[in-house]
């Protein structure tokens, strides 16, 4: 993962969501009260100036933008009116859904393309229009496929890069994460189910979850455990079993100079 | 348009027969077995296959940027990758952790072990990597066969080999679909099939209520196109049918619910130019579509308005832009009141590639 969070978290954006209308709702700068970054800068990457809808079967809306990506860790602020409609998780968008929000860009799109070409060139690149968050696939030999592995590395590094802050002193964990969590937790039901493990596509649901926690608790381990009902070493032990859930924890603790967890 | 004429000369030398829809001489062309799904007979001495895979690797860095500089073909990083591929369906252990590790020229693993199982012998994978460096041989027609969106599609010399552009007209045809129940239980049609790809595409949608007939006029498409079928398990709802473009269709004259095609659209004065793959290896009959490339368009255009049901569908793939648009202004006046919703559909690539409409 070629993200620096040391970097991201210099350009921590806040932004407050649309929910429901293209419309973009002015961007309300705020400090997250849980949160002790100190906010240097503040982008705000505006959809609204580009091509309003983009769905991926219609690319003749599609315009190619040469902005180069920016690599923010993006923070949103829950938002109690957001009851009504979807948005304050990508997460929890369909695949449909999030591809709508994508640009998608094919490589080596030089030259007329089509029966002219014998192109193995099936990588494929999305870029996430509301974050700018670039996902990229070139080792399967289909575009189709591709596309379904961009779209899947996509919704881990929108995991890992977008942040919720959440209010600590009356902090519940969501199922999602309960879900993620091992059995031995003590405050893990039994109507849980099974420990979701890293290789199921719902881990990332969880995955983020437990990173706004850690997040939430400047990165401390033992702070996060309790609250979630672990031992200091349990948890490591959870975060230390996905790499890219390892990385961003260690990125967070190195900026607040804490030891990386091994 | 002179259509008639341009279609005459292009097909002097076909033999009338050609043009009948059924040919009992067809089931004699067997087609040939990809790569991948031969069996695994070879037992080869791993410091053999990786000699080969040194040797091959090196012959592929040896063409640096020549091809990209001659006719924008393939880099040594591609064909680098396209080695990768190879391997992986030549080995019987398809699992790509064994290929990555001849791909990151990491042998250890292969330590102790002696011999591999190959599904070819190594004199014949000698030749293969020189004929796809020294002949231009394309990849596809190496391994016998094209991943294109999540299929795997057996493809020979004769057959246009599928083009991921063209992976985009089974989303306009799901689209399509989902709007309208209708299409979804009705009769498609893939004019000038090749491989089978896009009506195999479609049928997979549209599997548990909808038929697709597919029709080449290539003899060796059509037999390509049936195995294709086959593997995915499909004739029942895939028919694949001889024939010159609707000729073969004539039964169902104004029935179709929708029709799709790849027809050849190159003008012909482009076919010597092209990256050596294409212009040295594929089927001139799947590229070549005459003086302004459209010939085949235009004779599609009006054969899906006489195929076409009222309300049915059309996706045709196209050259780019200039095509499209001269498309869309020909159904829009020369045969005005056959067609509605006309619509030009870009690649991902961001190039103009597909009209779309539907039947008035």
């Amino acid at each position: 993962m070629a993200v620096s969070a040391h970097s991201l978290l210099k350009s921590m954006l806040l932004l407050r969501l649309p929910i429901t209308t293209n419309t973009i709702v002015p961007p309300r700068v705020s400090r997250p009260s849980s949160s002790p970054l100190n906010l240097i800068s503040c982008h705000y990457l505006n959809a609204s100036n580009r091509t309003k809808s983009r769905h991926f079967h219609s690319p003749t809306l599609y315009t190619r933008t040469a902005e180069t990506p920016k690599k923010h860790l993006i923070c949103f602020n829950y938002n109690t009116s957001a009851s009504h409609g979807k948005g304050t998780n990508y997460l929890e968008l369909t695949d449909d859904e999030l591809m709508r929000q994508c640009e998608m860009d094919t490589f080596k799109a030089s030259g007329p393309g089509g029966q002219h070409r014998n192109k193995r060139e099936s990588a494929v690149r999305l870029k996430h229009l509301p974050t700018g968050i670039i996902a990229q696939a070139v080792e399967d030999r289909s575009q189709h496929m591709n596309r379904a592995s961009a779209l899947k590395r996509l919704r881990a590094l929108l995991a890992i890069r977008v942040r919720n802050s959440l209010d600590i002193d009356s902090y519940s964990p969501p199922l999602e994460l309960l879900q993620i969590l091992p059995l031995k937790s003590t405050i893990r039901g039994s109507d849980c189910g099974p420990q979701i493990g890293p290789k199921n596509p719902k881990f990332i649901l969880g995955m983020q979850a437990l990173l706004d926690l850690i997040f939430a608790v400047d990165g401390s381990i033992s702070e996060a455990g309790k609250l979630l009902g672990l031992s200091t070493g349990a948890l490591s032990r959870l975060i230390l079993s996905d790499d890219s859930l390892r990385m961003a924890v260690n990125d967070l603790r190195n900026s607040k100079g804490l030891k990386p967890l091994r | 348009m002179k259509l008639g004429l341009s279609r005459a000369c292009f097909y002097s030398s076909c033999s009338a027969s050609i043009f009948s829809s059924s040919i009992p001489s067809l089931t004699t062309i067997k087609p040939k077995i990809p790569l991948f799904l031969r069996p695994p007979t070879y037992s080869v001495a791993s410091s053999d296959l990786q000699k080969w895979h040194g040797w091959a690797k090196s012959l592929a860095s040896s063409v640096g940027s020549s091809f990209v500089e001659s006719d924008d073909g393939p880099d040594s990083t591609l064909l680098c990758r396209e080695l990768n591929w190879l391997l992986e369906d030549s080995l019987e252990n398809r699992s790509s952790s064994s290929c990555f590790s001849f791909a990151a020229c990491n042998y250890d693993s292969l330590d102790g072990i002696e011999n591999v199982m190959l599904r070819i012998s190594l004199d014949d994978l000698y030749q293969l990597w020189k004929q796809r460096i020294e002949e231009r041989r394309p990849f596809q027609y190496i391994v016998g066969c094209e991943h294109w969106r999540d299929l795997v599609l057996s493809v020979q010399e004769g057959v246009l080999i599928p083009r991921p552009e063209t992976e985009l007209i089974v989303d306009l045809v799901s689209d399509a679909v989902s709007n309208n129940e209708e299409l979804g239980q009705g009769l498609w049609a893939d004019v000038g099939t090749g491989s089978g790809a896009i009506a195999i595409g479609i049928s997979k949608i549209s599997r548990s209520y909808g038929r697709v007939i597919a029709t080449d006029l290539s003899p060796v498409a059509v037999s390509v196109a049936m195995f294709n079928v086959q593997r995915y398990g499909l004739q029942h709802v895939t028919e694949v049918r001889q024939g010159y473009w609707f000729e073969p269709l004539k039964d169902v004259e104004g029935q179709l619910v929708g029709i799709v095609s790849n027809p050849p659209y190159i003008p012909s004065d482009n076919i010597s130019g092209l990256q050596a793959e294409v212009g040295r290896h594929e089927p001139r009959l799947a590229l070549d579509g005459g003086a302004s490339g459209i010939d085949y368009l235009l004779h599609l255009c009006s054969g899906a308005a006489a195929m076409l049901k009222p309300g049915g569908f059309f996706a045709f793939e196209t050259n780019g832009e200039k095509q499209c648009k001269f498309l869309v202004d020909y159904m829009q006046n020369d045969i005005a009141g056959s067609f509605c919703n006309l619509n030009i559909v870009s690649d991902f690539a961001g190039i103009q590639r597909f009209v779309t409409g539907f039947r008035q």
